[in-house]
């Protein structure tokens, strides 16, 4: 039944001013419960939303630095996948995350496991495993960028002086093997953190049971992570396996720092091309072109590992 | 217990005062200019991390002294040159940013549209000082006017070790780059190898278009939108830098950047490399022994002569700018004599002036490592040539094309196929044109 304005009469109580009757609104709870996320969607749809829709209307057009151009549809793909340096940079792109991923997934894993065991210093050792993920890309990759230096390359003269190498050594950054090598082990270097610590959350939540259950029925430790251990942290490793994917295609610092894109474009990714041919040479419709033609397979990623994730 | 008289705002007094800010910010934006206390003049310029960075001590110093004079700040801001071309690109497209900054190679070209026509303040530093050098005029005339006006050029001399020639047996340093390649060979057996970078870096271009031009080769044929670079001639030059790569040469040229030659002149390793002062300039500041052994002659030559592709610096006023005329006038006062003289000071001969009078300075007569160093300017050419300088040649030196297409010659591609994808790239960097608005 309805309190209308007779029956407060009666009972002798006023009508509620506008401030109650706005405070009512406000905290029913479909009202009060948009109103929460309206300032993260504003913001994701003025800080990421506009920003993609203006690299598609970008990729769609003739855009050049400073002169709106026209919309010219697909022609910017074409153009992108006749030119040689473009399906070199998707092969790649490819071949840089594919190894660096597995590497993160089968060494990040170990690690996790390493640090999951009761360690003296338990929390420096974390700590100092989390280090390369916390300083600034662009400031380690300076170092390595040392490390790799032609002339003055530590790595190479720490191999020579423990009679592994010949001198003068591997020209880690001058040829297409080495370079490609060096950068993957840059970023290897920098996502394993990521990666052993999510997993490490992750095997935090197998219960301790299972696994002294495994051991009583006498299955070995490979036994114990690949029957128990593995199934429990699939979601986390999903989550995190999606995670670095998307990182990795879309890694930039690492290979401007090291490389450039050299040698002879052997480690270009989508990335440091598009800024190569969007940004250094003005024009911002191929080079939107190139940065967004991973994302449909990047999209269906996402799609399937978030679906594997639910469904598990 | 003692207290402390903190005085607590009430909820009242700070929702009020943060209010009165907030309406004051308000107003000042909407507005669109700072309250009558806060306003003096700034000009802004952005320039790059010059290579003797006393340069840019002076610089700092001259704007200041610009603004004291003229009731105004300058700020010079300074970032790595090999980030510039990024930077100029997105305050074009923000149309935001610096009043102007250093304009490099074509620049002018490609942001022909959005820089200011300053026809009017060319004229007058070039009638004061006694006419510009062609190469570096032609880099600033664009078909509606100059885009920019030319600031200085840097020399690209050989630079060579005397000590290590001198035990290799050579009386001189190379001439022509055949001999380069001879001499290349012994030093390289004596352990001290050449270096020329063959890599994503700006001195790999400088040196491509120097060896192509002495050959006679080209990149684009005259009319600037023809690619000229399936030649015989090119792939004479190909031929050349493999036998350089293999012979004379590190692989470690392949992953140089544009501080990469000159580490391995300063090392004591490397007897001679393609390159502005800035190692033997570095050595004499820091006191490094190898000051003595370095040494610079002119830039090899060829069948077809000697030509240079020195770079060439420009200084731009954008159309966005709220202070052009202030611009005009920093750039008229960094012309004058005494200012321009003690700048070319500040760089020890680094900063050549693209004025034919400036040019005229004790310093590199002083120091007899210096002597040839003008001379330089009567071999440059701009990028490009026989082209005129366009957005297309910026974009060719911007995706590092000869560089590549060498650097693929050297790993074994052969050279036809080299050439016919430089072609293709070419053809690439080519299409598109700016449209003026």
């Amino acid at each position: 039944m309805a309190v209308g304005p007779r029956v407060l009469e009666a009972a002798g109580l006023r009508e509620p001013g506008r401030r109650t009757r706005l405070r009512e609104w406000w905290e029913q709870e479909h009202i009060f419960g948009y109103g929460l996320i309206v300032p993260a969607i504003v913001l994701l749809v003025t800080l990421v939303g506009f920003p993609f829709g203006m690299a598609i209307w970008f990729s769609l057009s003739d855009y050049w630095v400073g002169s709106p151009g026209g919309f010219v549809g697909l022609t910017n793909y074409r153009d992108i996948l006749g030119n040689e340096t473009f399906r070199q940079t998707v092969q790649n792109s490819f071949v840089f995350t594919g190894i660096a991923l597995t590497l993160k997934i089968v060494l990040g894993v170990w690690l996790a496991m390493l640090l999951a065991r009761n360690l003296s210093f338990k929390r420096v050792i974390r700590g100092i495993v989390l280090l390369p993920f916390v300083i600034p890309t662009a400031l380690s990759t300076l170092a390595w960028l040392w490390m790799f230096d032609s002339l003055y390359s530590v790595v190479n003269w720490t191999a020579i002086r423990l009679h592994l190498i010949s001198a003068p050594g591997p020209n880690w950054l001058g040829q297409s093997a080495y370079a490609m090598a060096a950068v993957i082990t840059v970023n290897v270097w920098r996502g394993l953190p990521f990666f052993a610590i999510v997993v490490l959350a992750g095997l935090m939540t197998v219960p301790r049971e299972y696994l002294e259950a495994a051991e009583v029925d006498g299955a070995s430790s490979w036994g114990r992570f690949w029957h128990v251990t593995l199934p429990l942290i699939r979601p986390v490793l999903a989550v995190v396996i999606l995670f670095s994917t998307i990182f990795t295609f879309a890694d930039f610092n690492i290979v401007q720092v090291l490389t450039r894109g050299g040698p002879i474009n052997t480690t270009h990714l989508f990335a440091t091309l598009a800024y190569q041919v969007g940004l250094q040479g003005g024009n911002l419709g191929q080079g939107a072109a190139i940065s967004l033609f991973i994302f449909p397979l990047l999209a269906l990623v996402v799609f399937f590992q978030l679906r594997y994730v639910r469904e598990e | 217990m003692k207290t402390t008289d903190r005085r607590v705002p009430t909820r009242r007094q700070f929702l009020a005062t943060t209010a009165g800010a907030t309406a004051g910010m308000a107003s000042w934006l909407a507005l669109g200019k700072a309250p009558a206390h806060a306003q003096k003049r700034e000009l802004t310029f952005l320039s790059w991390n010059h290579f003797v960075p006393a340069s840019d001590d002076e610089l700092r110093k001259q704007a200041e002294a610009f603004g004291k004079a003229n009731n105004c700040t300058v700020r010079v801001d300074t970032m790595a040159h090999l980030q510039m071309p990024s930077k100029i690109a997105a305050e074009a497209q923000s149309q935001s940013g610096h009043d102007m900054y250093r304009t490099a190679s074509a620049d002018p070209f490609l942001y022909e549209n959005l820089l200011i026509t300053m026809d009017d303040v060319v004229e007058k530093v070039g009638k004061q000082g006694g006419g510009w050098y062609s190469f570096a005029a032609e880099s600033c005339q664009t078909k509606s006017g100059w885009k920019a006006i030319p600031w200085f050029w840097v020399s690209f001399p050989g630079t060579y070790n005397m000590a290590h020639f001198k035990k290799a047996g050579f009386e001189h340093p190379p001439k022509t780059w055949d001999e380069l390649l001879k001499q290349g060979k012994v030093l390289k057996k004596q352990g001290n190898p050449v270096g020329i970078p063959i890599s994503h870096c700006s001195d790999a271009h400088s040196t491509y278009w120097s060896v192509a031009w002495s050959q006679g080769a080209k990149v684009l044929e005259a009319d600037g939108k023809t690619p000229g670079i399936v030649s015989d001639k090119t792939a004479q030059v190909i031929e050349w830098y493999k036998d350089l790569y293999t012979n004379a040469m590190e692989p470690e040229v392949l992953s140089w950047d544009d501080a990469g030659n000159n580490r391995f002149i300063l090392s004591g390793k490397g007897s001679w490399i393609h390159n502005p002062i800035s190692p033997y300039n570095a050595a004499l500041a820091n006191k490094q022994p190898i000051a003595d052994d370095i040494n610079h002659h002119n830039s090899p030559g060829g069948p077809a002569g000697i030509h240079s592709a020195p770079p060439n610096l420009s200084m731009g006023i954008w159309k966005f700018s709220k202070n052009q005329e202030l611009a005009k006038e920093f750039i008229v006062y960094l012309f004058q004599k005494q200012n321009f003289d003690a700048w070319i000071v500040a760089s020890n001969a680094f900063n050549h002036p693209p004025l034919k009078n400036l040019a005229d300075h004790p310093i590199w007569a002083r120091n007899p490592k210096f002597a040839m160093l003008p001379k330089e300017a009567e071999y440059a050419h701009p990028r490009g040539w026989p082209a005129k300088p366009s957005e297309a040649v910026q974009r060719i030196d911007d995706n590092y094309i000869m560089a590549d297409m060498v650097a693929k010659a050297v790993n074994g591609m052969p050279t036809k196929r080299a050439m016919d994808w430089a072609q293709e790239q070419i053809a690439l960097a080519v299409k598109g044109q700016l449209k003026v608005q």
